[in-house]
């Protein structure tokens, strides 16, 4: 089986003409298989852009990325739809809805995935998964009357619930205390041990780099270490 | 993916907020009370406008071809009445006598326009209701029948006549006598109507042409095909009258108030500044929403949402207050026309048809609105998420 992630010769730049700024150069990296991978480096290296480029969020310009299968080299609008389908993302904020309660929101990323057909199985499946996160208490809670911590909890249910082939996080600590940042990356990494999910983690946070199988560092576009 | 999941996710949007959602079905509820009244007035001025023409029962008609409005009619020689029973189809020909005199208010003595019509009540060519039980009182001279449904400003004539009796009163500085009452209705051109025997309209109006008159009723014998005696008759008659059916004399009244005046178009215009208005409304609503909860609209889309999705999710909250506005608007209408009606004795009421008309309206303008707040959701860009 090929690995979840292959990115070859990968560049990319914002801009046009002469305000053409080029932030990703020549870039290769793979994610092998249920690895968890984290990413580190200065501001402005292009880790963020790589993420989104992977997460099939921006079109490609240079170089191949091969995601769960899929080429995303010249891919259409549908096909990079349907990747983010099989993908768990997990932003630096939790964007929850705000009018929904905790296992609503969680049970929405599953009505996009036939397996999950009707409502009951839906929300079965998101209160499992919060009972996992250790919030079986408050399933029925909307997002304003959680904790930071909390909020980022069900995130990371929302982005796990249907078992995505590969999981991205951007910094999901740095809105967090050391206490809470701490636990959210041990629940996210046991969780996605257990069923093997890859997970590609953009990180600044020293404090967590103990939960990495390998550390990758990036600097003004390009992989350093 | 069923569609009523997002149409379920615009439901629980809508609902987190209460006061944004109250103003919204407010701001519907606005423009579906003033779409149903303009649209009842429209009617209801139609409808009255009409009363005249629509009471009068005879087959066929007689009207001067320059005639605009049976309020003021063009005269023509009476005896195209009598022409007409050169066909052996027609049995009665009526000649009606109309005209405008100021009336006297019998209780506080001010003046005000009443149109007169007189004919041969005994004819039988024209029936208003209570008309019959009146036609021998009618013969005495000087005596009329009131229109029960003229505006109030006449005064408080039926009570008067139920109080004390037949009683007199000022038309044209004459003096007549109410013997009783029909029931015709003011319309736009006419706030009341007086019926009278031709001799007592000659009386009350004396600075005629004795051999015109305004309009001719005709009734067929049993049997007859009314289209035939019209072209036979439209064949033998002059130029200086045209020969119509019943319909045909509505629809002429009808087509004067539609075209001829800007009524029509006021209360096109009016509607259409109340759907304006509730348009705007309601795309404030939407368009705030939607700038609201970018964030999240975004992160719909990275998980994996399509753009159609969260398409239908603004159209489904259009629907939503399209029709939470429509049935507590309806429901007010139906309470402002009962109001409006018995203020103005306009024939306002709900009409199924209109009722349909209306809600396809606001359902039109909240879909608009939808449309153009949905613009915003092309700045909720996945890319910027991380
Ligand atoms: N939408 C954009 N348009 C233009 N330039 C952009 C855009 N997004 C990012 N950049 C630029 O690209 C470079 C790389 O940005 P990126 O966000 O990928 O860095 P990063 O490594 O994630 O930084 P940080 O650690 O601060 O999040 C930066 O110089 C940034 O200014
Ligand atoms: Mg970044």
């Amino acid at each position: 089986m090929p690995p979840p992630v292959t990115l070859d010769g990968v560049g990319y730049a914002f801009g046009e003409g002469a305000l053409r700024r080029p932030v990703l150069r020549s870039l290769d990296l793979t994610v092998a298989a249920g690895e968890l991978v984290l990413l580190t480096g200065p501001s402005g290296s292009g880790k963020t852009t790589l993420l989104t480029l992977i997460g099939a969020l921006r079109a490609m310009q240079d170089g191949s990325c091969r995601v769960l299968g899929q080429e995303l080299r010249g891919a259409s609008e549908v096909a990079r739809v349907a990747l983010r389908r099989r993908i768990g993302f997990i932003f630096q904020n939790h964007n929850l809805l705000a009018f929904l309660t905790a296992r609503q929101n969680v049970a929405m990323s599953l009505e996009l995935h036939p397996d999950f057909g009707d409502e009951g199985k839906r929300l079965a499946a998101a209160d499992a998964i919060l009972d996992q996160v250790g919030l079986s208490d408050f399933t029925h809670v909307v997002p304003a009357k959680l904790s930071g911590g909390q909020r980022q909890r069900v995130a990371v249910a929302r982005a796990l619930v249907a078992r995505p082939g590969l999981i991205l996080a951007d910094e999901p600590t740095a809105a967090l205390d050391r206490q809470s940042g701490h636990d959210v990356v041990h629940l996210m990494r046991d969780l996605a041990k257990k069923s093997g999910m890859p997970i590609l983690l953009v990180t600044h946070d020293p404090r967590i780099l103990d939960v990495a199988d390998r550390i990758v560092s990036m600097e003004d576009g390009r992989i350093v270490a | 993916m069923t569609p009523w999941l997002p149409f379920r996710l615009a439901w629980r949007q809508l609902r987190a907020e209460r006061a944004r959602l109250l103003s919204a079905i407010a701001g519907v509820m606005f423009a579906c009370v003033l779409v149903f009244m303009q649209l009842g007035f429209r009617s209801a001025l139609f409808d009255s406008a009409t009363a005249l023409p629509q009471a009068l029962d005879g087959d066929l008609f007689l009207v001067h071809p320059l005639t605009t409005a049976l309020f003021r009619p063009e005269s023509f020689p009476r005896v195209r009445a009598f022409q007409t029973l050169a066909s052996p189809e027609v049995s009665v020909a009526v000649p009606i006598y109309m005209a405008q005199a100021i009336w006297r208010n019998p209780v506080n003595g001010s003046h005000r326009a009443i149109q007169l019509i007189g004919f041969d009540t005994e004819a039988g060519a024209v029936n208003f209701p209570g008309l019959p039980a009146l036609i021998p009182a009618l013969k005495r001279p000087d005596t009329i029948a009131f229109d029960w449904k003229s505006r109030p400003e006449f005064g408080p004539v039926a009570a008067l006549l139920s109080e004390r009796g037949p009683f007199k009163v000022q038309i044209a500085n004459r003096e007549v006598e109410i013997v009783g009452t029909v029931a015709l209705g003011a319309s736009f051109g006419a706030d009341g109507n007086a019926v009278m025997s031709e001799t007592n309209f000659r009386r009350l109006v004396s600075e005629r042409k004795v051999g015109n008159t305004d309009l001719v009723a005709l009734r067929l014998r049993p049997g007859a095909d009314t289209a035939a005696v019209q072209r036979q008759l439209t064949a033998l008659l002059p130029r200086d009258v045209r020969v119509v059916t019943h319909a045909e004399l509505v629809a002429w009244e009808r087509n004067y108030w539609e075209t001829a005046t800007p009524i029509g178009f006021i209360f096109a215009f009016g509607s259409l500044m109340g759907l304006v208005v509730g348009m705007v409304i309601v795309y404030q609503i939407l368009f705030a929403d939607i700038a609201s909860h970018l964030a999240e609209y975004a992160t719909l889309k990275a998980m994996g949402f399509s753009g159609g999705y969260l398409r239908l999710v603004v159209m489904g909250a259009a629907g939503i207050l399209a029709g939470l506005g429509f049935v507590p608007g309806v429901l007010a209408s139906i309470g402002l026309y009962d109001v409006v009606a018995k203020a103005t004795l306009l024939p306002l009421r709900m009409d199924p048809n209109r009722g349909f008309l209306v809600a396809a309206l606001i359902f039109a303008m909240c879909a608009t609105a939808g449309l153009l707040a949905m613009r915003k959701l092309r700045d909720a860009d996945p890319a910027d998420m991380f």
